[in-house]
């Protein structure tokens, strides 16, 4: 009784804390359902009279969604692999094999990962302009696989600097040579670590804005967040259909981070344990 | 226990296989898909614009496209709806490159389409203008936007853009409020300011504003030009002479701004709400007038639910308006004849009344075509504004980043930290600094 007593301040803080989370998402759900007259007449917080679906329907086939989706996975999906095998090799490197100087190599990558991406965005359109790369998604992969790798690589050198030595030593006395040990070793113990990795570069990169707008022109080769752009004209906006166009662009993350929430769980909990 | 671990190792196997192949399958794709963009040939006409497509402009440029089509046969219009901001943020950029459209829709003014034309970025269209009539059928007013000298200062100089609708400021009143209060709608300033007093008598704060955006900056500039001139315009403006913003125009703006704030015909809650939050209390009855622009005009047609009116600013000659954004041909263009025979299209008459019958203001339509009676109202006033040489700009075109200093530095007036001749003080430094020396 008393220790139920005792959660109960606990818990209806995190109720407070989770509904706070919930209601701007509500507020977009809400709003998305609605009419504009609808919107005009009861402003944003009232309740819809009736299912409206036009507004994500005619917002669906403005942009060709589909199309803005597929892209948005290509880039995402190959930036969280890459990345994920990037910061691997590199913090294999740095927190295992202790190379010299490591600690300005981490200082190095902390800054590159303080940058603003308004001081790349010249840089980065020069540079991919020179090499024929502008408007394509593989330059937007490029570069968010380098910037999220340098995350990552500071991230895992320094869980990798904690590595029990042991495993490595008795893998080296069984014969593995350096590779075997990255790959049959090191890489499967930390495997939830990668996995949280992964399920962040994969969102983070799906939420980026300015360089997809800035390296993305042809409507073909355009990110879903690039897409919600279109909607804000130059002196109006179209609220309903700004928040159809959120909930269209949020869900698929949502949807993402359900599908991986026990990986992000257990690489947590990792964590915890230690 | 043991085939239970040896089935987690195999399904771990095959993730990471799985994993394997889905990155670089991805990667695969990645590359390949990315050779669209730059292809033009003379069969194509690579078009983009922003306005959305149930817009006056939306409506009318769809139709300019299906008779463009029409009349050149084997040619197509591969037509891309951009962002405001995207176009706003990285135009430099992408027309300096190889991956330019043919012809876009681009922002008017000395900071945008100005500064593309000072860079040599744009097409003189100078020759075109007035091979097939345009500069004929622009008013003066309208004109001024498409022209920028090597400067890029608009107003004189070569062709650079050719716009196809106007938009001007107005007054818009809520006759069923005016109705239900025993108000008459007002035809001069002093009915206006007494009918502003009765409704503060009511309870009711009679006019909607906007201070965190460009509403209550539009109010200050509009008192401003019912004591100007176009000479005060064009010194403010073009540069003609010096601005000196404690002259009798500018000080009357202010006092008189921070006068009705006191009065409380404008509220003071206002001072940090946006431009939608003033067209919504507007549209939901709860402020009687509001001045603002045509952009809103199709909007509030569709959704004010109450019998409403329009009317120029009181006891002006002058209002902020002007051309609307401009056809601009990329220097880098590879198809510019089709270019200049698509605006030579949408300058026709059929789609300015088209574009005018859907709530827009054309340049150059027939005014016995437009049927919709509200329509017609709007482009009346502008006629008459457009027949008085009436359009004078926006408060914050003169100087680049101006917009944010007169919003903040307005704000500052309206919570009553700064009086109005520190106010204009401000206003003049910031101005200064920014403006072009001649």
């Amino acid at each position: 009784m008393t220790t139920a007593l005792r959660r109960y301040p606990v818990l209806i803080a995190l109720c407070i804390a989770a509904l706070f989370m919930v209601v701007p998402f509500l507020i977009v759900a809400v709003n998305a359902v609605k009419s504009p007259t609808e919107y005009s007449q009861n402003g944003p917080l009232s309740l819809p009279e009736g299912l409206y679906l036009d507004g994500l329907k005619s917002f669906w086939q403005r942009v060709d969604f589909g199309q803005k989706l597929v892209n948005s996975v290509l880039i995402s999906g190959s930036v969280a692999v890459l990345a994920a095998i990037l910061s691997v090799l590199n913090a294999y490197a740095i927190g295992i094999g202790r190379i010299k100087g490591r600690t300005w190599v981490l200082a190095f990558f902390v800054l590159a990962n303080m940058l603003p991406q308004e001081a790349l965005v010249y840089p980065i359109y020069y540079l991919s302009k020179q090499v024929g790369l502008y408007d394509t998604r593989l330059s937007v992969i490029i570069v968010f696989t380098v910037i999220q790798a340098a995350f990552g690589t500071y991230l895992l050198s320094s869980v990798l600097g904690q590595f029990p030595r042991e495993i490595i030593e008795a893998a080296r006395i069984d014969g593995a040579d350096k590779w075997q040990v990255l790959w049959r070793i090191v890489v499967p113990v930390s495997r939830p670590t990668i996995g949280v990795l992964l399920v962040f570069f994969f969102i983070w990169t799906w939420n980026e804005f300015l360089l997809p707008l800035v390296m993305l022109i042809s409507n073909d080769n355009q990110t879903v967040s690039v897409a919600l752009g279109v909607l804000q004209g130059q002196r109006l906006m179209d609220a309903t259909m700004t928040n159809a166009a959120a909930l269209l662009g949020v869900l698929p993350a949502i949807v993402f981070f359900l599908v991986f929430q026990r990986t992000l769980t257990r690489g947590i909990a990792v964590g915890a344990v230690k | 226990m043991l085939t239970a671990r040896r089935r987690m190792t195999a399904r771990r196997r095959m993730t990471t296989v799985a994993a394997a192949i889905l990155g670089g399958s991805l990667l695969v794709s990645a590359c390949g898909g990315s050779g669209g963009g730059g292809s033009s040939d003379a069969k194509t006409l690579k078009l983009w614009h922003y306005e959305g497509p149930d817009s006056a402009m939306g409506v009318a440029w769809n139709e300019a496209i299906k008779e463009f089509e029409a009349k050149h046969p084997g040619v197509k219009v591969k037509f891309e709806e951009k962002g405001f901001e995207q176009i706003q943020k990285t135009a430099p950029m992408i027309l300096n490159s190889s991956d330019v459209p043919d012809i876009m829709e681009y922002n008017k003014g000395n900071a945008t389409a100005g500064a593309l034309a000072k860079q040599g970025l744009l097409t003189d269209l100078t020759a075109e203008a007035t091979k097939r009539g345009w500069d004929k059928k622009l008013s003066a007013g309208v004109r001024t936007t498409s022209m920028y000298d090597t400067n890029g200062v608009m107003g004189s100089g070569k062709w650079y853009g050719v716009p196809n609708y106007a938009e001007y400021t107005m007054v818009f009143y809520n006759k069923d409020l005016f109705k239900k209060y025993g108000i008459a709608e007002p035809k001069t300033f002093d009915e206006l300011t007494a009918a502003m007093d009765k409704f503060v008598a009511k309870g009711v704060t009679p006019l909607a504003n906007a201070g965190a955006e460009y509403m209550a900056q539009q109010y200050l500039y509009q008192l401003a030009l019912s004591k100007a001139d176009r000479s005060w315009v064009d010194k403010y403006e073009l540069y003609k002479g010096k601005t000196d913003f404690h002259d009798a125009a500018w000080t009357y703006a202010a006092d008189t701004f921070a006068d009705w704030l006191k009065k409380g015909y404008i509220s003071k809650k206002s001072t940090s709400t946006k431009a939608e939050d003033a067209g919504v209390s507007w549209i939901q009855g709860k402020a009687p007038i509001l001045f603002s622009g045509s952009w809103w005009y199709g909007r509030f047609q569709t959704e004010a639910k109450f019998d409403w009116d329009s009317a120029l600013w009181p006891g002006s000659n002058l209002t902020l308006g002007s051309g609307g954004n401009i056809w601009v041909v990329p220097k880098n263009a590879k198809n510019k004849d089709l270019a200049y025979d698509f605006i030579d299209i949408t300058m026709s008459k059929k789609i300015q009344n088209l574009l005018g019958n859907k709530g827009g203001i054309p340049v150059a339509a027939d005014t016995s075509a437009i049927t919709d009676p509200k329509s017609k109202q709007l482009i009346d006033n502008f006629n008459t504004l457009s027949g008085r040489d009436g359009l004078a700009f926006y408060p914050d075109w003169p100087v680049n980043g101006f917009y944010d200093v007169l919003v903040s530095e307005t704000q500052k007036l309206m919570t009553g930290s700064e009086k109005p001749d520190a106010y204009l003080s401000a206003l003049q430094q910031a101005y200064d600094k920014g403006a072009p020396t001649k």
